[in-house]
């Protein structure tokens, strides 16, 4: 349920219609105060169009408004920069610290495997490496006993029919 | 609704705009702002009665609406939504002005009292002569008269009557109720009628 107030406006901006319009109307006390009260509210509407205040100097208006935004703007990008800066750092000293322990750990371990001398002798390396042929030397066994300090290092084989081929030593 | 750059760029929508401004592209928020500069100045101007004032405020309104542009879903036009921050705006001013100035200007009572919903305004006897009403007084005049309005009476009766925004409109951009829209504007116009009675006949 409208109010009079509501009908009266909606009258006023031509929104009343059929039988709400007709229903209003028929209420009015006094129609032809009425419609110069519409015309008069009319005019007021015409006046505040008329004396509407354009803005001068827009396009300044717009630089400013620019200037302002991006001022405003620029802590917070600052800001989230120095954040991200900070991260990047972070990130950066972890990677670093992890590369030069891998590197030092590689360099270490080439270098020591490179100093370590080999404690085999070329026969030796040869005997264990030979293949004993199971079919020729069934019961053949190879033995090797070492003593490092002394550089010393006794090999028993026992069971072979021949010996292999490739030994350095035939 | 007419806008300054509506016949310059109308390839451009102004839902496209806006979300070019929500992936942060400033030049669609310049875009956006030729196109209502103009009008939220004129609007703010008609409810603070001052061009520094108005410029002040457009310029706030435009920064809040660049900073909230995320939280616009579409749902409303843009102009609306726009409206709604220029209104919360400028009233918030008028308001903390008020305070400020301990003035009883925008007593709403006391404007109901003085006003009968059914009366009939009454002609000022001694009319001025249009020939010495010059634009600046007329100006002057209207000015006046807003002034003697509530922020909430101004901002209805302009964006109804400058803006020619609608009913729903105007509710959506005050945050308000249509039939509380219809209500000020009743007020409104009556108020106006009596006090540029003499203005609009002789104009």
């Amino acid at each position: 349920m409208k109010t009079f107030e509501e009908k009266w406006t909606a009258w006023i901006d031509d929104q009343l219609t059929g039988r709400e319009l007709e229903e209003f109307l028929a209420s009015l006390p006094d129609r032809s105060a009425a419609e110069a009260e519409k015309q008069s509210a009319k005019q007021v509407g015409s006046l505040l169009r008329e004396q509407a205040m354009a803005l001068s100097n827009a396009d300044f208006f717009s630089h400013q408004l620019r200037e302002r935004l991006d001022r405003e703007n620029a802590p917070m990008r600052s800001e989230a920069d120095a954040i991200q800066t900070g991260w990047w750092t972070i990130r950066r000293l972890l990677w670093g610290g992890i590369t030069s322990l891998a590197v030092f750990a590689i360099c270490t371990v080439v270098v020591f495997r490179e100093k370590t001398p080999s404690s085999r002798s070329q026969y030796l390396t040869q005997i264990l490496g030979a293949q004993v042929d199971p079919t020729v030397s069934p019961n053949a066994t190879i033995s090797m006993f070492e003593k490092k300090d002394d550089h010393v290092t006794v090999l028993w084989v026992d069971g072979l029919q021949s010996l292999p081929p490739e030994y350095a030593a035939k | 609704m007419q806008t300054e750059a509506s016949v310059a760029q109308p390839d451009v929508s102004e839902l496209e705009l806006v979300k070019q401004c929500q992936r942060g592209d400033s030049a669609a928020f310049d875009e956006l702002v030729v196109r209502y500069r103009t009008r939220v100045f004129g609007m703010i101007y008609n409810m603070v009665h001052n061009e520094q004032d108005a410029w002040d405020l457009a310029q706030d309104s435009f920064v809040k609406a660049w900073k909230s542009i995320d939280r616009f879903r579409g749902k409303s036009s843009f102009y609306t939504w726009l409206y709604r921050i220029v209104m919360n705006v400028t009233i918030d001013w008028l308001r903390k002005k008020q305070v400020k100035g301990g003035g009883t200007e925008f007593d709403d009572n006391v404007q109901l009292r003085e006003i009968d919903p059914a009366s009939k305004t009454v002609p000022r006897s001694e009319p001025l002569p249009h020939q010495r009403m010059e634009r600046g007084e007329v100006r002057a005049r209207i000015d006046q008269a807003i002034a003697q309005l509530s922020p909430e009476h101004r901002a209805v009766i302009l964006m109804k009557e400058t803006e020619d925004m609608q009913y729903h409109e105007i509710a959506e951009a005050l945050g308000c109720s249509i039939g509380t829209v219809m209500s000020r504007l009743f007020y409104a116009r009556k108020k106006l009628q009596n006090l540029l009675r003499d203005v609009y006949e002789n104009v």
